[in-house]
């Protein structure tokens, strides 16, 4: 499968006009449309703040604390949304796989592509919020792209493997939900990762390994504030500073092949 | 292979060959990971293999109306699925020679919440047209299907006859070089019937139309050629007049 080969005229127009229709469907009928896409994050930020920054306290010793809390959020809403609409697209589409003949990927990319527009309408969100809040902007925003590309890969690796999966096995989703949950304790967003190297510094940099936590505090320490702790300035190691964009390269090559496998099939047993 | 008997082109637009196909039915509910793991602790396969398409062959030459027929069941959508590249055949080999427009089912990803227009695009995309090859077809398409004020309405808003109607004039205004119909030609009222007679007539030796149907009467009107299915198997093949007449005699 080489790359001109698949990004073909006829791939991409299909890719635009599904990523347009998906985009137009989502908000279809709800009064304020696409502002949900901001909102939503906004409100998810604004229970968050008030229980975590107001009345337990957290994060006191850190600057502009709450969009640094904002910021986590959004990223790691990006992450449960991207992953949640890929991982349930093949299945979703099943009457267009079962009737017409076209290549599968376009199904994953568009379904995630939704997410990753609000991501970067969030982010323009963040940017005012930081501004407001007194932050100087500075050359480092420009390397937020980056970290954005990061995780988007692992969110297309995990979406190409168990959106394959789960057309077998349609567990899958139920099983994601759960552990997603979990997940999301494991990543320092509404505790500062400080919090944790204060008990254990071992535990602290074992959570850094998770790209997602890697990603998050990049982020922050790029966009809001340099205190961020971040895998290149608390691991002091280079080999294992790279192990989380190791990871993300493994688990798309795996999703990639995995995939490509599968896809044959999926018209018979979705 | 029997030999057509006035062959539009000597050029083939498909090549079937020796096409197989089977498939594996859960026998019980196999379709979940407490089952899949179940299955594989006692051993048991958990489904059983329907052998569909046995040994496949035929060609379609350029320009030919090709009909197939047999009854339900009989394989016949599963070989459209597989000349459509929906499915992929075990053994064997399909080969295509030009631009295959498929249409297993009228309005493939059409969307209630979508205008007419959107879905005419969406539609197109989903069988290989870019937009400006949409473009051009887009007033013929409305135009055929006489829905010219409805074209910024939702699709939920259509009646279902308006809306097979849409579907049905894109199948017949998209412009491939293959054309692939799954029953479709019984749409709409008698008037809109008849236009589409018509342009099945005009197709007629101008373009490759595979045709999948139960009307016997259809065979007779508009194929070059007809295939029966049966078992799997070609049972007969040939002059559209004996294919029918052998179809018939299936219930006899």
């Amino acid at each position: 499968m080489k790359i001109p080969k698949i990004w073909n005229k006829r791939n991409r127009v299909l890719l635009k006009e599904l990523i347009k229709t998906d985009f137009k469907l989502r908000y279809q009928g709800s009064m304020l449309g696409y502002l949900w896409a901001v909102l939503r994050p906004l409100l998810m930020f604004a229970i968050l703040y008030v229980v975590f920054a107001k009345i337990l306290r957290f994060g006191g010793d850190i600057p502009h604390y709450p969009v640094y809390l904002l910021t986590g959020t959004v990223l790691w809403n990006f992450f449960t949304e991207c992953c949640g609409q890929g991982i349930q697209s093949i299945v979703m589409r099943g009457d267009l796989i079962r009737k017409i003949s076209f290549p599968k990927w376009i199904i994953v990319v568009s379904a995630t592509s939704t997410a990753l527009i609000n991501l970067t309408i969030n982010l323009c969100v963040i940017i005012i919020f930081a501004l407001l809040n007194g932050v100087v902007p500075s050359f480092s925003w420009l390397l937020v792209p980056f970290s954005v590309i990061e995780l988007y890969a692992l969110c297309l690796g995990i979406s190409f493997l168990l959106g394959a999966f789960n057309v077998k096995f349609r567990d899958i989703s139920s099983i994601w939900d759960v552990l997603t949950q979990a997940l999301f304790y494991a990543v320092p967003i509404i505790y500062p990762l400080s919090m944790v190297s204060a008990t254990s510094e071992t535990f602290a940099k074992l959570l850094l390994l998770n790209p997602i936590a890697q990603v998050i505090q990049d982020v922050r320490h790029n966009l809001i504030t340099t205190e961020a702790q971040t895998i290149w300035n608390y691991i002091n190691n280079p080999l294992m500073q790279i192990i989380p964009i190791i990871l993300v390269v493994i688990i798309l090559i795996i999703a990639a092949l995995y995939f490509r496998k599968r896809s044959k099939y999926f018209a018979e047993e979705v | 292979m029997s030999k057509n008997k006035k062959p539009v082109s000597s050029e083939i637009a498909i090549s079937v060959q020796d096409v197989h196909k089977s498939f594996k039915l859960p026998t019980e509910r196999a379709w979940g990971l407490k089952q899949a793991i179940f299955n594989r602790l006692k051993g048991v396969k958990g489904f059983k293999e329907q052998k569909v398409l046995r040994g496949i062959s035929f060609d379609v030459h350029q320009g030919e109306f090709l009909g197939i027929v047999g009854r339900n069941g009989s394989g016949k959508s599963t070989l459209l699925k597989v000349l459509s590249g929906i499915y992929v055949p075990e053994k064997g080999k399909v080969e295509i020679n030009g631009n295959l427009v498929p249409f297993i089912e009228l309005g493939v990803g059409f969307n209630p919440e979508l205008t007419g227009r959107e879905n005419i695009y969406l539609n197109g995309a989903l069988l290989g047209f870019s937009n400006e090859k949409m473009d051009e077809m887009y007033d013929e398409i409305v135009k055929f299907a006489e829905l010219e004020q409805f074209m910024d309405q939702k699709l939920k808003n259509y009646s279902s006859g308006m809306q097979v109607r849409l579907a049905f004039s894109i199948a017949i205004r998209a412009r491939g070089d293959i054309l692939i119909l799954d029953e479709v030609l019984a749409v709409g009222d008698a008037a809109f019937q008849e236009k589409c007679n018509d342009y099945f007539r005009s197709l007629k030796g101008n373009q490759t139309v595979v045709l999948v149907t139960h009307s016997m009467e259809n065979v007779r009107k508009f194929c070059d050629r007809a295939i029966m299915i049966e078992n799997g198997k070609i049972a007969a093949e040939g002059d559209p007049e004996e294919v029918s007449k052998a179809y018939l005699a299936l219930w006899k």
